[in-house]
């Protein structure tokens, strides 16, 4: 059996930050962002268990910093996401309300998609943000369709394409990246590879050990991202819409991340994964590395930090009991937004 | 002005008109292009539109479908062509899951104004088989946030194209391949057929024949036999499945209580039986006598020529069944 996959060394923070500065307002910033989406999770997950959020819940915890980079650098007046189903932390980046969130979540009325979409389907086309999508690698060519359609309206956005590293089994993957060379479309495919396809293991689902690997022959550019450290999602990002924008042609990237939940909340993670595996991608968790090195270089001590926590928490708390008592969608609303 | 036109050459008219008035209605598909057409509907519109308007895309339904998908959320108005019908079903999860649902599941707050179109059913040209040759209406009709539809005859083709194209739903339309290269009356000028209105073809005072695609054409040659054996039929069509337009065929029933109803696709879980059961729950006091079906039989198509003729429904089942409902 092959070897489970390891966390991807790289440097410490105080290295990545010499190689890619950014100032303490941005890592304040970037702090809370994360701080913001941890603690909405749980928040979540808690209201998964009470039964108020029915359905499925995938919990974007440990993933973080990939989104402060890969969201963050985008210009959200003219650029579009496409996300997966695990998006919660995405949409909040994208400046969408909690509350509208958490009102999705609970199936009321004014949640983002009135709540007929769900967790994995919320859109909010004023934050640029088309869905979420349910099936794995479904979003991809939709993904690729939004680039088209910017290039051939001859405006200045491109388009992000979010998946996980199950997506790359898919046939739309393959499709959708030939056909985004051959058609020279300006969409980013960020393939966030948590280690795991549900409870496959990337060694066990995939034929090479390097998603990049397998993006190959599509006439693009590619890389390999730590999804770990907010300066190297940064950096990666700043660097590859630029690119993109400039040459008009796709490019595919692979963050390594982790993800601490299961595949969903009622996924325990008990029978595929190690402690020590957890333990270890735990070491480099998102906000230790970020809120460590603010500690060290004095932009926060750990008293800040642990009230903007409480603040974050207070703030999100209010949010859940506004959205709890927001009225469920009428029943006439059933047979609304589908023709008859 | 009235010109006789196949039907591949009125939706070419339909697919010319839409795009010279909107410049957003793009074409994607196999062999589109350059090409010019594996069955001549986008003939010439490379030429005249180029590569940007008229995209030849790799055999790659899932993923053309899905990009359709994309850039019809984005306001473009893209016209997905499928070589065959059957093609769709490599489609599928774009088609039902995103085209179909993406309106729904966003609350209204996005729309997919996209044409998914081909050819489906055995022809134009016999010999297609199994693969080629289904009639596959029940599949995409089943699909609620979808608009269905399928012409019957030229005219119908080149209106309701258009109308499809600027229809804000996204739209699945079928083309009858055994019609593709008959030829019929259009308006060169323009016009639009609804979307949402089926048609009385044939008006008749005995029995009402009720088909869509290309049976219409067996329900009105089984018309004109009957009317020989002194049989009145009037023939409903059925042009738009998705929603269905119920409303002359009940009024038909309502004058003649007889009513057979013709379908190329498979008997068992058809267009047709959801046609039976709405008559039986809208109609069944205007009925002297069950309602009974002509269909494809339950079979893969077969290649043989006297096998494929008869897995189809044809002229004398549909004469015959009149008869036996008449009681002659």
């Amino acid at each position: 059996m092959s070897a489970r996959p390891q966390p991807k060394l790289s440097p410490s923070p105080a290295t990545a930050a010499a190689r890619f500065p950014l100032d303490a307002a941005t890592l304040r910033n970037y702090l809370r962002q994360i701080v913001m989406m941890r603690e909405f999770e749980r928040l979540g997950e808690r209201e998964f268990k009470s039964g108020l959020i029915r359905g499925y819940y995938h919990s974007y915890a440990g993933q973080e910093a990939v989104g402060v980079g890969f969201v963050n650098s985008l210009d959200l007046n003219r650029d579009y996401i496409v996300d997966h189903y695990r998006d919660h932390g995405h949409m909040l980046l994208s400046g969408m309300d909690p509350e509208r969130i958490y009102a999705e979540l609970f199936g009321r009325r004014n949640g983002v998609s009135k709540g007929k979409g769900g967790s994995m389907h919320m859109y909010s086309p004023e934050n640029h943000f088309l869905g979420g999508d349910g099936i794995v690698g479904g979003g991809i060519p939709v993904a690729t369709g939004v680039g088209l359609a910017l290039k051939q309206q001859k405006r200045d956005g491109i388009s992000l394409s979010i998946f996980g590293d199950g997506a790359l089994d898919t046939g739309t993957f393959h499709e959708s990246l030939n056909m985004a060379t051959l058609f020279q479309v300006p969409t980013v495919y960020l393939c966030i590879n948590n280690m795991y396809s549900m409870g496959t293991s990337l060694a066990r689902h995939s034929s090479m050990p390097r998603l990049v690997d397998r993006a190959q022959g599509y006439g693009m550019g590619t890389e390999q991202v730590d999804g770990q450290d907010v300066w190297a999602t940064t950096e990666a990002a700043e660097r590859i819409y630029a690119r993109v924008r400039k040459q008009k042609k796709p490019y595919f990237v692979e963050v390594l991340t982790y993800r601490y939940q299961g595949h969903g909340i009622h996924d325990k993670a008990l029978n595929y994964r190690t402690l020590e595996e957890e333990t270890a991608w735990h070491e480099r968790d998102p906000l230790k590395l970020l809120s460590s090195y603010m500690i060290e270089e004095k932009i926060m001590n750990r008293a800040e930090i642990e009230a903007l926590r409480q603040e974050v928490v207070a703030e999100l708390e209010a949010k859940v009991e506004a959205a709890k008592v927001e009225p469920e969608p009428d029943a006439s609303e059933l047979l609304e937004d589908v023709t008859l | 002005m009235i010109v006789k036109k196949s039907t591949h050459e009125a939706l070419n008219m339909a697919l010319r008109e839409e795009m010279t008035r909107d410049e957003r209605v793009v074409i994607l598909g196999e062999e589109v292009g350059q090409y010019n057409g594996v069955h001549y509907v986008t003939r010439g519109l490379y030429a005249e539109f180029g590569k940007d308007r008229v995209m030849d895309t790799p055999i790659s339904e899932e993923s053309f479908v899905g990009i359709g998908v994309g850039m019809a959320i984005m306001g473009q108005r893209p016209v997905v062509e499928m070589m065959r019908m059957d093609f769709a079903l490599r489609a599928m999860d774009q088609v039902y899951n995103h085209m179909a649902k993406i309106r729904y599941m966003s609350g209204g707050r996005l729309a997919v104004p996209m044409v998914l179109r081909g050819p489906e059913g055995p022809g134009p040209n016999p010999g297609l088989t199994a693969q080629h040759g289904q009639q596959l209406t029940a599949v995409f009709a089943h699909c609620p946030g979808l608009r269905v539809v399928s012409p019957s005859n030229q005219y119908d083709a080149k209106g309701m194209l258009k109308a499809a194209i600027r229809s804000d739903d996204p739209v699945v339309f079928l083309e009858p391949g055994p019609l593709n290269n008959k030829q019929g009356e259009v308006d060169d000028g323009e016009y639009l057929v609804p979307l949402d209105q089926a048609d009385t073809k044939r008006e008749g005072s005995d029995i009402t024949l009720i088909g869509y695609g290309a049976s219409v054409a067996l329900c009105l040659q089984a018309a004109h036999e009957l009317e020989r054996d002194g049989v009145s039929a009037e023939v409903v069509d059925m042009r738009c499945l998705r929603p269905l337009d119920m409303a002359p065929a009940l009024a038909s029933v309502h004058k003649t209580n007889h009513a057979v109803v013709v379908d190329y696709a498979w008997q068992s879980y058809g267009p047709g039986a959801e046609i039976v059961a709405r008559l039986m729950a809208e109609g069944f006091w205007d009925l002297e006598k069950p309602v009974t079906r002509v269909a494809g039989k339950e079979t893969p198509l077969p290649y043989a020529a006297n096998l494929e003729e008869l897995s189809k429904p044809s002229v004398e089942e549909i004469v015959a069944e009149a008869k036996r409902s008449l009681g002659n």
